[in-house]
């Protein structure tokens, strides 16, 4: 018996993502930052520790300077990776995981456990997120898992709905029909015929949730509403605000923690644009049409003739 | 020589992708004369309907045309600037498009529709496009009363002959028909083509048409063009293409076509001699309804997909369900395999009403026993799985072979429908395959239970004509060699004669005629099987033409 996975749809995307420049440079830059917050501080001064003169510009020994407090930045900014990160990569997961469930379970058995589950899903649609956050937030014991319970409560909702409609339309298929039609169970046709077929909405899902994970933490965290006595991302450039970072003009507190956050927002957006690429071929064949076009010309509905191309 | 309207030289068009560029049209040249109705004939994927867009320069990205010539009145659309290709497009050369719902705008009324061409064009006043629609209404035939309706409100006839006349609002020397009747009932198609005829002799257009029904294109046509995989491989006049044609896929398009008029033809399908068909019914199907709730929160609105449909299948036996789109016969599929439930009726399995008195397992048992084959091979078999998987799944849910032989069973499967070896096809994935070997797996996997009655749902419809008539041997075959029943279920008449025992026909969700096929096919009862019959068959518009000339002259 043998089976073969080599050629599989889901093998091929893989090998796709693997060879596509934009997705590399993605998971290159984003892969470092992972790197970098897991074994960085180790090597790193103790960022808790009053070292130096408070607020003092980059030098050799304090590479980005050091904070109002006299600790180092650079420490600061390397383990505030870790818990910004591990918090926004599990909220994605989560978002994912509850979307995927409320949202694929709506949309498959349709009917009335969809009526039921999609007026969940809107009622947390319709709730404002921001304001919802900062009252839990506040109101809740400060913390990593409440800030990641507070970011799943109010993201899941957008992701069940997207998934929901995808499985809509997945259920509609005929190779659902026969999976039924031969007596396969609901729950092994959702997980093992469809859930696969839908790989890359989940992993697009999982990146764009975490992205929207990490801002909001930042965002919350900015705001003091997270565990301040932590070091993250978010309590970095809380504390540069409260040491009145921008009057005194000491931008080396808070520009480390902000280009870092970029960075690995950007490094993520790189990656679903790869996944965009790989699972949708078309995209790659009409940017390549368009090199073929003379100069200045657009696509203005009418089929250019192109003899003699390469 | 003739006078040329049309000349295509040596059309090339590619279509790039992330590797290589894709030719789609290779080395396409022909000529049509003025006046001429011209057919492109060919299987989807064979390019004739890029060979049309290219004519039109309305291919899409990412398409190019790489190289050749076309020539209209013996100037080239290909050098022709932008601007002048805008202008050229429905003044010199008009097209009708396959689905007049999608070809009309459904939020504007079609008189808007056709001024909208002649302000663009011609610049007429309000008055003069109005006197212009409706002499284009008359061209038509439809009442003068009807133009301010919207496309919504109008039949799928009427609305293909608002694009009709939108078409020929400009007089466009050329008209190109892609498929211009695909989407509609044969006995409509019929009305349209018709139409098509009188206009033409009328105002003396010349037609190229495409489709990949040869059948029509036979009756329809001056010349036909045979196009294969992106390039033309015969091109002759069509009653020399009829008796048979040069190249060995027309002879092969030609030969594959089963017709429903006439005496049986020995050579296909032959019926089995020496088989006998179960006495006791296998299954019994009792006033069967189903009603479906259409969206409207005030006043909900009901669709009656199937009235009161009755029948049985006898153990071994084909019956064939036939109708036009909307009449039902996909709902009866799936209300015997199950996936819908009814709204009223019976259905009676080996004895036991499987709505009332069913103990809980015999649900499974059922799907067991009944089987279903879909429309579309390239949507019922899951793209992330291998045929093995496809196949495996079944029997292991049903535990009807145990683990250790389970391999050895699958490939007989397969070898059973026609994939040798079987060893090689079961690794494969979906996309590594041609339509036919899909629907060849998809056969295999509803064979693999060992079922009583498979539902075939319009299991060739899809497929590549010169490939039809091996699904539906395979289909005759198991019925002899595993005495299993099936329900076949077509909108092609000829198809359903040569393969099922019985022919039910239905109309709008209504059982109208009912008996042994070859009977019902050569003495049709009820009107509306004499239509499709007539419609059906070879000669059936140059009949009707004759007869109108006739009725014009007596008058």
């Amino acid at each position: 018996m043998s089976t073969r996975l080599n050629d599989s749809i889901l093998i091929r995307w893989l090998r796709g993502i693997l060879t596509n420049k934009k997705a590399l440079a993605g998971s290159f830059l984003v892969l470092s930052f992972i790197f970098i917050a897991f074994v960085g501080p180790f090597f790193t001064y103790d960022p808790n520790a009053f070292l130096d003169t408070p607020l003092s510009p980059p030098t050799f020994t304090h590479w980005f300077g050091t904070t109002g407090q006299g600790q180092d930045v650079l420490a600061q900014t390397i383990s505030g990776a870790r818990q910004t990160l591990l918090i926004g990569f599990c909220t994605g997961f989560f978002v994912v995981v509850i979307g995927a469930l409320i949202g694929g379970i709506s949309g498959y058995y349709g009917g009335r456990v969809d009526d039921v589950l999609s007026m969940v899903i809107n009622v947390f649609l319709v709730m404002p997120g921001l304001p919802l956050m900062v009252i839990l937030a506040s109101w809740l014991p400060p913390g990593p898992l409440t800030l990641m319970g507070v970011l799943v409560l109010t993201g899941w909702a957008w992701n069940a709905r997207v998934i929901r409609s995808q499985m809509m339309a997945l259920r509609g298929r005929d190779f659902v029909s026969a999976a039924i039609v031969s007596g396969e169970r609901n729950i092994r046709i959702i997980v093992i015929e469809i859930m696969p077929r839908m790989l890359s909405l989940l992993a697009s899902s999982f990146i764009g949730a975490s992205i929207y994970a990490i801002g909001a933490q930042v965002g919350l965290e900015f705001l003091g509403l997270g565990d301040v006595s932590t070091v993250t991302w978010g309590t970095n450039l809380y504390w540069a605000s409260n040491d009145l970072a921008l009057l005194t003009g000491s931008w080396w507190t808070f520009v480390p923690t902000g280009l870092s956050i970029a960075f690995v927002s950007f490094g993520l957006t790189m990656i679903n644009f790869g996944i965009d690429e790989v699972t949708n071929p078309r995209l790659i064949s009409e940017r390549n049409w368009r090199k073929l076009l003379p100069k200045g010309k657009m696509n203005d509905g009418i089929t250019p003739v192109v003899i003699n191309h390469d | 020589m003739t006078d040329i309207l049309l000349s295509i030289r040596n059309l090339d068009v590619e279509y790039i992708t992330p590797g290589d560029p894709v030719c789609a049209v290779k080395n396409v040249s022909f000529d049509i004369a003025r006046g001429e109705i011209f057919g492109l004939v060919g299987e989807s994927g064979s390019g004739k309907s890029t060979v049309v867009q290219a004519i039109l320069r309305t291919l899409p990205p990412p398409a190019i045309i790489t190289g050749g010539e076309i020539l209209l009145n013996g100037k080239d659309i290909l050098s022709m600037s932008d601007r002048e290709v805008k202008k050229f497009r429905w003044q010199e050369i008009s097209i009708v498009m396959q689905s007049a719902m999608n070809a009309l705008n459904p939020v504007i009324p079609i008189r808007k529709q056709i001024s909208d061409v002649l302000y663009t064009h011609k610049g007429y006043s309000r008055e003069k496009a109005h006197q212009r629609i409706k002499e284009l209404f008359d061209l038509v035939d439809i009442r003068y009363d009807r133009m301010d309706s919207y496309p919504h409100e109008l039949s799928g006839g009427m609305r293909q002959r608002i694009v009709l006349a939108i078409a020929l609002a400009l007089m466009p020397p050329l008209i190109i028909m892609d498929e211009p009747t695909t989407a509609l009932d044969v006995i409509v198609e019929r009305e349209i083509l018709f139409k098509v005829l009188e206009l033409r002799k009328e105002l003396g257009f010349t037609i190229l048409f495409i489709t990949h029904d040869l059948n029509l294109l036979l009756e329809f046509t001056d010349r036909v063009g045979v196009m294969l995989k992106g390039e033309l491989v015969e091109s002759d006049e069509a009653i020399r293409i009829n008796s048979g044609g040069q190249h060995p896929y027309t002879k092969k398009l030609i030969g594959a076509l089963p017709s429903a008029a006439g005496p049986r033809r020995k050579d296909l399908l032959p019926r089995p001699e020496q088989f006998k068909i179960g006495e006791k019914p296998l299954i019994e199907i009792h006033n069967l309804n189903k009603k479906f709730h259409l969206s409207g929160f005030i006043r909900p609105k009901m669709l009656h997909a199937v009235k009161d449909v009755s029948f049985n299948i006898y153990p071994g036996e084909i019956v064939s369900l036939v109708g036009e789109s909307g009449s039902g016969k996909s709902t009866i599929a799936r209300l015997i395999a199950r996936l819908i439930p009814p709204t009223s009726g019976t259905i009676i399995l080996d004895g036991i009403d499987i709505f009332k008195s069913e103990p809980r397992s015999a649900s499974l048992n059922y799907r067991r026993k009944v089987q279903m084959v879909f429309q579309d091979p390239f949507g019922s078999l899951n793209s992330v799985h291998t045929v093995f998987h496809h196949l495996a799944r079944p029997i292991i849910r049903h535990r009807l072979i145990p683990q250790a032989e389970l391999y050895k069973y699958i490939i007989d499967m397969l070898e059973t429908v026609g994939l040798s070896p079987g060893s090689l096809f079961a690794d494969k994935f979906p996309h590594e395959m041609s339509g036919g070997e899909r629907q060849r797996v998809a056969i295999a996997r509803a064979l693999s239970l060992q079922p009583e009655l498979i539902v075939a749902d319009e299991p060739t419809s899809m497929l590549d004509v010169s490939i039809r008539m091996d699904i539906l041997q395979i289909l005759a075959d198991l019925r002899v060699e595993k005495n299993v029943a099936v329900l076949f279920i077509t909108h092609d008449l000829a198809s359903a004669r040569y393969l099922a025992d019985r022919i039910i026909v239905l109309k709008n969700g209504s059982q109208v005629e009912h008996g042994n096929s070859e009977e019902l096919i050569q003495s049709p009862q009820h009107t509306y099987t004499k239509q499709l019959i007539a419609a059906a068959s070879p000669g059936w518009l140059k009949k009707n033409l004759l007869k109108t000339n006739e009725n014009r002259d007596s008058k």
